[in-house]
């Protein structure tokens, strides 16, 4: 029970009056038990931050564990690790639910009859010993991706026990990229995209602010790029090219919905273009004279689908542009000719001289690396039953290889499987033998995402269960199996093994800094001779059927791997603002042909690979010949994954699209996705979605801004003629903290209301002697609606997960949530219950406001007055402070606010979805709500209090900077800004006093909001 | 002191007969009625009710305790709620006016207790259930010596009967 | 009289007999002093199993949380505050009755008043608990009363809900104070013809009333007193309740007509209900001769007054929407029309602002069935003219990203109904235990024709 726990957690924090204050008097009182022996380095109730590295994904972000009393309950970017520079995205965020998930393995698992059962470490390790003697060179390992340390051991124990070998399997790699770079530049390695110094971005569908290889990094330097204070022209221009209007897409200028497949064809047109008009370098016009006099520009806009006038005006753009970034295919366009695709591309990235400026080239890495053909290879061999043993370890095979593979029959015909997973999947319910693999938290380990960037993994958190790192385990069974054996792999433990891999370091300031970062330049490259002799032509699909099948990686669930994060289910997709479930994207036309389809009415997908059913989303951001099916659900095991937390057990969250997919790989023998063509058919079937944003249309109300870069220019008399208007509402004395923009004619009507608007001063709004009043200003230019934040503030605050079937009845308890808006919108929509997504959204020139949405914390909060018991009220440092046990739930609070951000607890969430060992996690300084209770964001006001505690005990004032709330902190482009509005040169202040963007959320409304956004920058559609 | 009952139907006849009877100086009486007749209560006594002080000290206090106490408690420990000032008279009205009624209506009740000598266990001299149905008894406390003259001037005014209900 | 020699006057002391009793009285006491009958039981019965529902799953809902019903971000009130705006409506007509009409000596509401005040206390009783069943912790309701507490926390008097607070327990206790002000004459006369454990009640709570002069003296001023307090009193009540929602910025609420809009409203639906019950009773206990059609044209007359009031606010309501040019305002009023809600919008305007006006004409209004089915639908039309408002004004709201929809589940509808049985009970009951007309009213009555028709022998009409 969380109370209890909670208690728990007071108990070691020591809590007096924090403890009073935040449990009702009807709970029982226990004694607080100080520690007997005081641990050093731990203070009760004083956080430790240690360095660590996320294994979420490739990208291997640098982290700052925070922990309390020994236990991680929070997890941070760490500032000092150049690739995230402190930043950490959704998935990164979330990740920390893995140490305390409820469904992990306690102990070892042997299989007896058709279940498992638990067992001992020795009996395991004897087991495993003996049938890998037994099996010998029939012994296999497939596994993921691990730490360069790790994996050169592990291959050093697959000869030591004389295995048959290991296959290193990813299901999203970027093997295709490697091909092309080896073809184009002799040097096998992915390039290194840095798009900071860019000044045009044209993405092939690669999704790099979402899927892509480093996501949190490239959003930092999509940033940059664009930062309208520091670039001169609105900065870099981003031209999207796919599909599908992604999350990534949405960012852009200008997005190009080519025909899927066709974008290595566009490349060399844009190219062929763009050097017409003078653009590249000398080396490079030569270089690819003979490739583009095949390119017929009218051809490729036939076959793209794409208006001639458009690859002209882009490519001439091109031409000018003078650093240049062009990003190749991602997963969700990885075609049957993706290696000729990203060879495409590069060839146009070498020859317009972005090679060595925007994109670089590393020097190849060494060890194993992922293949799909070796994957396939050994399935084979399984198939034929030449393997004896497979031990799988940090990877799904089950799920996430198609069933077209035949793995799941020819894993049947493996006598012994074993699985190093720390979590039940689809994989380790067939095996054999469980060893449970620890966290990352619990863990040793390092990563190497570039050459020279070295990061460590320290574990931050004894080990909850009887578990063991892979590699500990692997030790433990080399010397069971013989100290012959074990002499080949010389090493006390995995810890002892990272230190003499770090040899050559300071150990321990690394481990207090995360790691080693000496970046290595890229390689210097020239184009070897055969690079530019290759076909580039559109890409076959398999079947047919009115649509292609496009596979995108899940924004937050990416590969699958997320799906049992609780937190990465509830957090809405960044586009459809979707949870739980899966869902298809086609084009209100699409849906029009297959016989009016609506929002939610199921449809049945068919290809060759077989067929599966879910509902749709009607948007005008997918292509008419497109149907779109995230990767990442449909899982069949686990508490969230699957559909045991809506009372199914065994039964699959939404659908597995992989199910439908072909089992074929690209020229390169890496994997493609983009495979098939697809039939689509009505079943009739409607179903109510779980989404949480009703409308992404703000019918011209003032939520999601935008001002043109010309009226940017020209601001400062628009300013002039705003502050007229303000001075002449009466009492409209203070500074006008600056005054929105105007978009289109959309929002007359907000217009309309304008001289009821009331110049204010946020920074009054403060007990007159406090030297505070917190606020905050969100820049919708600089927001990429990542979510990141979301995952945060959950964690953070320790906000409940409701569930699919709550968040499905509107009962979604984020604090703070994402708003997506298609431009100014129309007053069309609201007659029927279903959501609506405005068909704007399909035009080719983007204006999607993204808008995140908390607490505006109103100098004048509708509701504080309407609450009969005071349990809202407006505290001296202008913070609307929310009182959980004064709170009676007469939710009139929640009517009054106009901006939707108080949350109710209509269960006892907190008992019902916190299960055990999950309450472990929860931030001891913030009150976990029980039933009937009104909760909000409150701007993290424990941090606040605890970076007041330490100003006042230094006797000053806090310092700019010196505290911030959870959102701000992760947001990798520092779009969110948190500090003191009375200093008026805090960042904050100056970020919110920009004269033309900045606004405030429904102003119109008088609230005084504490929040003050800038307005989106539109920049156009890129010329030449 | 010998008590008469007189016996009438109509609230005429009652009332002729207290005037009469007060002008022979007999004061000593009573009226039962069956329901409410606003000349006979004149006849007996012309002087207005009391009650009319309970309503009025209950309003008063009513409204002064209904300012009181919102303005104190707001200031005892000052909020800032909704950006309004701690004691704001315009909301603080709306209780005041509450209680003002309410005060005054329980005010008004213990009016018609203390005024109405209620509640009363003894029952008054003469008075039957008749008195609830449809007819008026009039009860008038004479010297012995008077009794057949009043008896007299009872049965004058319509009287249906009259008897002696008190030695 | 002179007595006979050799007597004393003690020995002319005699009983004289009781005449037969009036003819008021017994028409009166025979309604509640008749054992109940069969229809009586079999309604209680059914009644009770409607309460039962309903308590059992107000307590399961305690116990899971309000999530069992259908609320969502961001409808955060449903059926319950749309059923207690409901019940505080049905609570006007009474002290109106009794107070305003007294007020302007409207000598035909001497019928009606006593049931009217009777029903007003039932529903009165039935909004309170919707308060209860409403907030997500009654465990801590009690912190919506200023009671002195050592952690120096008072209430904030400037939430509409604590208005309301005051202004219904004030309302409570003086509709209380009024219906028992007006029941002691006739307790009394309950008392002189009963025994047993009747006698015992009646005799209790009629405080030794004798009808004398003096105290039907102050009997009169307090009444008139009553009156003039409640006056003011009915009319607050429900601007104090309009303005939980006027006071709020949510489209749909935020006008400043709602306070007269609300009143005029509780009042029609005040009356409706009275004839709802009251055309049954007059029929089962056959008191055509005491509650006579000329009440009940009256009572329409009314009705048709309020009707064409309340119309008139829905107009403006659109007018003042379109006019004000906040677009919100004008998208939730269409929407109001147009949108998911449709429904409930045309049968609030149909039900409440075409039928009645039906009243019109004589002919419907004094023929009783009509009266009552029109009555029925106008009661059915009040409840959905709030649902319409609350819902739909908090489904569309300012932000459209958190656009939500509304159904009420079975839980609410099954609480909804044992409040309707609730009511029925107290009114079932009361109709058993008191005087349903106020007997010495109509009695003044009687008597004064009596005595302006000359000639004509006592006690007979």
């Amino acid at each position: 029970m969380p109370e209890i726990h909670r208690r728990e957690f007071l108990k070691l924090v020591g809590a007096s009056a924090g403890a009073a204050a935040t449990v009702g008097c009807s709970d029982p009182v226990s004694k607080l038990i100080p520690y007997v022996i005081q641990p050093e380095v731990i203070v009760p109730g004083i956080a430790n931050y240690y360095a660590s590295t996320c294994q979420e994904c490739s990208a291997a972000c640098g982290l700052l564990v925070k922990t309390r009393e020994g236990r991680p309950i929070k997890l941070e970017g760490n500032p000092e690790h150049p690739i995230n520079q402190g930043a950490l995205c959704a998935r990164g965020q979330a990740s920390i639910g893995r140490s305390y998930h409820p469904d992990r393995y306690k102990t070892p698992m042997k299989r007896v009859g058709d279940k498992l059962e638990p067992t001992t470490w020795d009996d395991a390790i004897a087991i495993l010993s003996g049938e890998i003697k037994r099996a010998g060179n029939r012994t296999w390992m497939l596994g993921g991706q691990t730490g360069p340390t790790a994996s050169a051991w592990i291959d050093k124990w697959v000869e030591a026990v004389g295995a048959g070998g290991r296959v290193v399997y990813e299901p999203f790699a970027p093997e295709a990229l490697r091909e092309a770079t080896q073809a184009l530049f002799g040097v096998a390695s992915e390039p290194v995209f840095d798009l900071s110094g860019s000044d045009l971005i044209i993405d092939f569908g690669s999704d790099f602010l979402e899927s892509g290889p480093s996501p949190t990094e490239h959003a930092r330097q999509f940033a940059e790029a664009r930062d309208i204070a520091k670039r001169e022209r609105g900065g870099a221009r981003f031209v999207y090219i796919g599909p599908r209007l992604s999350m990534t897409a949405s960012n852009a200028d200008e997005w190009v919905a080519a025909k899927p497949g066709s974008e290595g064809l566009l490349a060399l047109a844009l190219l062929k273009v763009a050097i017409g008009a003078g653009g590249g370098t000398q080396a490079g016009r030569d270089g690819v004279a003979a490739p583009l006099a095949k390119i017929d520009i009218a051809a490729v806009a036939k076959q793209a689908d794409v208006p001639l006038a458009t690859i002209e005006r882009i490519g001439k753009a091109l031409g000018a542009a003078k650093s240049p970034v062009l990003l190749p295919p991602g997963v969700a366009l990885a075609s049957r000719r993706a290696a000729a695709t990203a060879r495409a591309v590069m060839l146009a990235n070498w020859a317009l001289g972005a090679v060595g400026k925007g994109v670089s080239i590393p020097a190849p890495r060494d060890g194993k690396l992922p293949s799909y053909h070796q994957t396939l290879a050994l399935v084979d061999a399984m198939k034929q039953g030449s393997v004896g043993v497979l031990l799988v370890h940090g990877s799904n095979p089950v799920y996430s290889l198609p069933p077209s593979t035949g793995f799941s029959e020819a894993l049947a015909k493996v006598p012994f499987v074993v699985s190093l997973a720390s979590m039940p999947d689809e994989s380790s319910e067939r095996a054999n033998l469980v060893l449970p693999d620890h966290t990352p938290l619990e863990s040793w380990g390092d990563a190497e995402p570039r050459p020279g960037i070295r990061s460590l993994v320290q574990p931050t958190l004894r080990p909850i269960y009887d578990t063991r790192a892979l590699v500990d385990t692997l030790l433990d069974v080399a010397r069971a199996m013989g100290a012959d054996v074990a002499a080949k792999v010389p090493t006390d433990s995995f810890r002892a093994l990272v230190e003499q891999a770090w040899a050559g370091t300071d150990f321990h300031a690394a481990l207090a800094k995360g790691g080693v970062f000496a970046a290595q330049p890229g390689v210097e490259v020239t184009l070897v001779g055969s690079a530019v002799d290759f076909e580039m032509a559109e890409p076959a699909l398999e079947g047919d059927g009115d649509f292609t099948l496009l596979t995108s990686p899940g924004a937050l669930l990416y590969d699958g791997r997320g799906a049992n994060l609780a937190w990465l289910q509830e957090t809405p997709d960044p586009v459809t603002k979707i949870t739980w479930v899966s869902f298809a994207e086609i084009s209100p036309r699409a849906a029009e042909k297959l016989g009016g389809l609506v929002f939610g009415d199921v449809v049945e997908v068919e290809t060759k690979a077989g067929k599966l059913s879910l509902p749709v989303v009607v948007r005008g951001g997918v292509r008419d010949d497109v149907i779109a099916i995230a990767i990442g659900q449909g899982h069949t095991v686990g508490l969230w994954s699957s559909g045991t937390d809506s009372g199914h057990p065994g039964e699959a969250r939404g659908v597995n699209v992989i199910d439908v997919l072909p089992a074929l790989t690209d020229e390169s023998g890496g994997r493609a996705w983009l495979l098939t063509k697809a039939k689509v058919t009505n079943t009739g079937r409607h179903e109510k979605l779980p989404i949480c944003q009703d409308s992404q249309n703000q019918r011209g109300r003032r939520l999601g801004l935008a001002v043109p870069l010309a009226e940017l220019a020209a601001g400062d008399a628009h300013v002039e003629a705003e502050h007229g208007a303000a001075d002449a509402v009466p009492g409209a004395g203070e500074s006008a903290p600056g005054y929105p923009a105007h978009g289109e004619a959309a929002h007359g009507e907000a217009h309309g209301s304008h001289e009821m608007i009331k110049a204010f001063d946020a920074s009054m709004d403060r007990a007159p002697d406090s030297p505070y009043r917190w606020g905050m200003t969100i820049d919708s230019d600089k927001c990429t609606g990542c979510s990141a934040c979301v995952v945060a503030c959950y964690i953070e605050n320790n906000i409940s997960i409701v569930g699919e079937e709550q968040v499905r009845r509107g009962r979604h308890m984020a604090w703070l949530r994402i708003e997506r808006w298609v431009g100014d919108g129309n007053l069309e929509g609201g007659q029927d219950r279903l959501p609506i997504f405005p068909d704007a959204e399909s035009s080719s020139t983007v204006d999607i406001r993204i808008a995140p949405m908390l607490c505006q914390q109103c100098g004048a909060a509708p509701c504080e007055a309407v609450c009969p018991v005071i349990a809202t009220y407006h505290a001296d440092d202008g913070l609307n402070g929310m009182i959980y046990n004064r709170c009676i739930g007469t939710r009139y609070c929640a009517n009054n606010c106009p901006y939707k951000v108080r949350k109710y607890n209509w269960f006892d969430f907190a008992l019902e979805r916190w299960p055990d060992p999950m309450y472990l996690m929860a931030n001891p300084d913030v009150t976990v709500r029980g039933q009937g209770v009104m909760e909000k964001c409150t701007f993290c006001v424990q941090r606040v209090a605890s970076a007041r505690q330490i100003a006042k005990n230094e006797n000053r004032v806090i310092r700019d900077g010196e505290v911030t709330t959870a959102c701000a902190q992760s947001c990798p482009t520092h779009a969110i800004q948190f500090g003191n509005l009375v200093d008026k040169t805090s960042a904050v202040a100056k970020a919110g006093s920009e004269p033309v963007r900045g606004y405030h959320s429904l102003e119109e409304l008088n609230t005084r909001p504490a929040v003050t956004l800038l307005a989106k920058v539109q920049r156009g559609t890129v010329e030449g | 002191m010998p008590t008469l009952l007189g016996v009438f139907t109509t609230p005429a006849g009652v009332v002729q007969a207290v005037t009469h009877l007060k002008g022979r100086g007999f004061t000593n009486l009573d009226v039962y009625s069956p329901a409410p007749f606003d000349e006979i209560e004149e006849a007996v006594d012309p002087k207005p009710s009391k009650v009319r002080i309970f309503t009025l000290v209950g309003g008063l206090l009513g409204v002064v305790t209904g300012y009181a106490m919102t303005i104190w408690m707001s200031l005892d420990w000052p909020i800032v709620i909704g950006g309004k000032p701690f004691a704001s008279i315009p909301p603080y009205t709306v209780i005041a006016f509450e209680l003002t009624i309410l005060f005054g209506g329980i005010f008004t009740l213990i009016g018609l207790l203390v005024v109405g000598r209620l509640p009363s266990l003894k029952v008054g001299p003469g008075y039957s259930a008749r008195f609830s149905a449809e007819e008026f008894g009039l009860v008038v406390e004479v010297p012995e010596r008077d009794v057949a003259e009043v008896d007299g001037l009872l049965r004058a005014s319509q009287a249906t009967e009259v008897s002696l209900v008190a030695a | 009289m002179t007595p006979p020699p050799g007597e004393s006057i003690a020995a002319m002391i005699r009983q004289t007999p009781v005449p037969p009793d009036s003819q008021t009285n017994r028409d009166v006491m025979n309604i509640f002093m008749t054992t109940p009958g069969l229809g009586w039981l079999l309604l209680v019965g059914i009644c009770l199993g409607g309460l039962g529902g309903g308590a059992a799953v107000w307590i399961y809902q305690i116990y899971k949380g309000l999530g069992i019903a259908g609320y969502s971000h961001p409808i955060f009130w449903g059926a319950y505050i749309v059923t207690f705006v409901f019940w505080v409506g049905i609570a006007h007509a009474g002290t109106l009755i009794s107070a305003i009409l007294f007020l302007f000596r409207a000598r035909w509401r001497n019928a009606i008043n006593r049931s009217a005040e009777a029903m007003t206390i039932f529903a009165v009783f039935t909004a309170q608990l919707f308060l209860g069943i409403h907030v997500g912790r009654i465990w801590k309701a009690y912190f919506i009363l200023p009671y002195p507490n050592q952690r120096a926390l008072w209430v904030n008097f400037k939430s509409p809900l604590l208005w309301d607070t005051f202004a219904i327990s004030t309302y409570t206790l003086t509709s209380l104070i009024f219906f028992y002000v007006g029941l002691l004459p006739d307790l009394a006369i309950a008392r002189d013809r009963t025994t047993g454990w009747r006698k015992a009640l009646y005799g209790s709570l009629a405080l030794g009333w004798q009808g004398t002069s003096r105290q039907w003296k102050s009997h009169n001023r307090t009444v008139l007193h009553l009156s003039g307090l409640a006056t003011p009193l009915v009319l607050s009540v429900h601007s104090v309740v309009s303005w939980d929602f006027a006071m709020a910025i949510v489209p749909g609420w935020h006008a400043t007509i709602f306070a007269p809009y609300f009143v005029a409203g509780a009042i029609f639906s005040g009356f409706a209900m009275v004839l709802t019950v009251m055309i049954p009773v007059r029929r089962i206990f056959s008191l055509e001769h005491i509650l006579t059609n000329y009440h009940f044209e009256n009572m329409c007359r009314f009705l048709l007054l309020t009707s064409t009031i309340v119309t008139y606010a829905y107009f403006i309501e659109y007018f003042i929407a379109w006019y004000s040019g906040v677009e919100a305002e004008k998208t939730a009023f269409y929407l109001r029309l147009f949108g998911p809600y449709w429904l409930s919008t045309w049968i609030m305007i149909v039900c409440n602002g075409v039928i009645p006006q039906l009243f019109w004409f004589k002919k419907l209004r004094t023929h009783i069935p009509t009266v009552f089915v029109i009555s029925t639908l106008i009661n059915v039309g009040m409840w959905f003219e709030r649902y319409v408002i609350i819902i739909t004004g908090l489904s569309r709201e300012f932000n459209p990203a958190v656009w939500g929809h509304y159904t009420p589940t079975w839980y609410e509808l099954m609480i909804v109904a044992g409040s309707f049985s609730f009511f029925s009970i107290l009114f079932l009951i009361f109709l058993k235990l008191f005087p349903v007309i106020p007997i010495s009213e109509v009695k003044e009555l009687v008597i004064h024709e009596r005595a302006h028709a000359s000639g004509q022998p006592a006690g007979a009409h």
